[in-house]
């Protein structure tokens, strides 16, 4: 695993070049594992249970925790674009458990991160319009039109500051293992590399997460109310 | 397919940690395609089936929990409809015990004036029966006394004496038995 984030395929469309990076890769590849636990589930769901045990235990209580998060994050009357937050939220999670296998997490890619927090960004200006119509826009000219200029930057601001947190906080936690497995002698890449793997990918992820997610959630709800 | 992408990446630009350009741009695309993808199929597939299957196991358990409180309400009202029966029951137990005992009380009084009533006339009927014999025995006493008076005086009056002194001492014994009260 290096620092840097590598091109796999280069393939031209309409005479644009894109590059097929290895986070698009590892996305497509999280997606499909994402997918196929869904599809698993939704097969099981035929034989769920009025009292639930064992695996449908840990379904119901994913769904229904998320569910409880989002509504007293959100509001009631938000719940409708929970479902959103519901992929952010598993997609960061699975990027960042996935990272302990030695795959570089896509959140650790700046655009991965500013596509999410863009999609926030265009949620947040959504609601915004839908819930307060022109309040929303008058609220750019509070307390007076002068500070519009302020106001439009820090609006504009969410989604970098949001996008720039999680890829700083995924990329350093890369880097120093990337360090680590550069510089240590070989010896002590066995056994030690779990502690940090666990450290960096899997609390650090889980806290990452849930920081994006409840940022998002918050200046949703900001911009209606 | 590692090598074929090795292979793929040896004739593809170097790898960059951060860059702010078109390739960029476009990755920022297809990652929010991507987003978007996920979203649709997380959605579909997982996140609102569980989410209907558990709302409707909990409207399922609320309309249960809502029979249960009709039943309940149900019950309570048979309770009270029950309870109040009873106490009708009760009150008008009562008041037949007190009609009963204030019937027996009336008719125990009426017993005892026609017993009181009749041991008198008993009573008063004994004692004019008593009387009656008093009488009675008073007039055959006097009878006899002034039988045996006479034939004592008449054989001492006719060893003794004439007979004026004889018809003289018998009305003054007459007289004298007349004044003499009655001894039983």
């Amino acid at each position: 695993m290096g620092l840097n984030i590598d091109n796999l395929w280069v393939i031209n469309v309409a005479g644009i070049e894109i590059w097929i990076t290895e986070t698009i890769f590892y996305t497509w590849i999280i997606m499909l594992f994402l997918i196929v636990i869904a599809i698993i589930v939704r097969i099981m769901l035929r034989n769920f249970k009025e009292v639930p045990t064992g695996i449908q235990n840990l379904i119901e209580a994913a769904v229904e925790s998320f569910d409880n998060f989002a509504i007293n994050s959100l509001g009631e009357k938000l719940t409708y674009i929970s479902p959103w937050f519901f992929m952010v939220f598993a997609f960061i999670l699975s990027s960042s458990l996935f990272s302990v296998f030695g795959i570089r997490a896509p959140t650790a890619d700046f655009a991965t991160t500013f596509a999410l927090a863009l999609a926030t960004f265009v949620i947040m200006i959504f609601i915004g319009f839908k819930h307060r119509k022109g309040d929303y826009l008058k609220s750019f000219f509070s307390p007076h039109p002068i500070f519009f200029p302020l106001n439009l930057i820090g609006e504009l601001a969410k989604p970098i500051s949001l996008s720039f947190r999680l890829f700083g906080n995924m990329l350093y936690g890369t880097i120093i293992l990337t360090l680590y497995y550069a510089l240590t002698p070989l010896f002590v890449q066995i056994g030690i590399p779990a502690l940090l793997h666990a450290f960096f990918d899997v609390v650090f992820g889980v806290l990452q997460t849930y920081i994006f997610v409840i940022l998002s959630l918050m200046y949703v709800r900001s911009a209606a109310e | 397919m590692l090598s074929r992408i090795v292979l793929l990446a040896q004739e593809v630009p170097d790898g960059r940690v951060f860059a702010l350009d078109t390739q960029t741009l476009i990755s920022i695309g297809i990652q929010l395609l991507n987003g978007i993808i996920l979203a649709v199929a997380l959605t579909f597939i997982l996140y609102r089936p569980v989410k209907e299957f558990m709302n409707k196991r909990t409207e399922r358990f609320q309309s249960k929990v809502k029979e249960a409180e009709a039943a309940m309400a149900r019950a309570n009202e048979l309770m009270a409809e029950y309870n109040s029966k009873l106490e009708a029951i009760e009150r008008d137990r009562d008041k037949i015990l007190e009609e009963a005992r204030l019937k027996a009380a009336d008719e125990s009084r009426i017993i005892l004036e026609e017993a009181r009533r009749e041991a008198y006339e008993i009573k008063k009927r004994s004692l004019e029966s008593v009387e009656e014999d008093k009488r009675r025995l008073k007039e055959e006493t006097r009878s006899y006394v002034v039988d045996l008076a006479s034939r004592i005086a008449q054989k001492y009056i006719a060893e003794r004496m004439d007979a004026e002194t004889q018809d003289r001492l018998f009305e003054e014994v007459v007289a004298r038995l007349e004044d003499a009260k009655w001894q039983n």
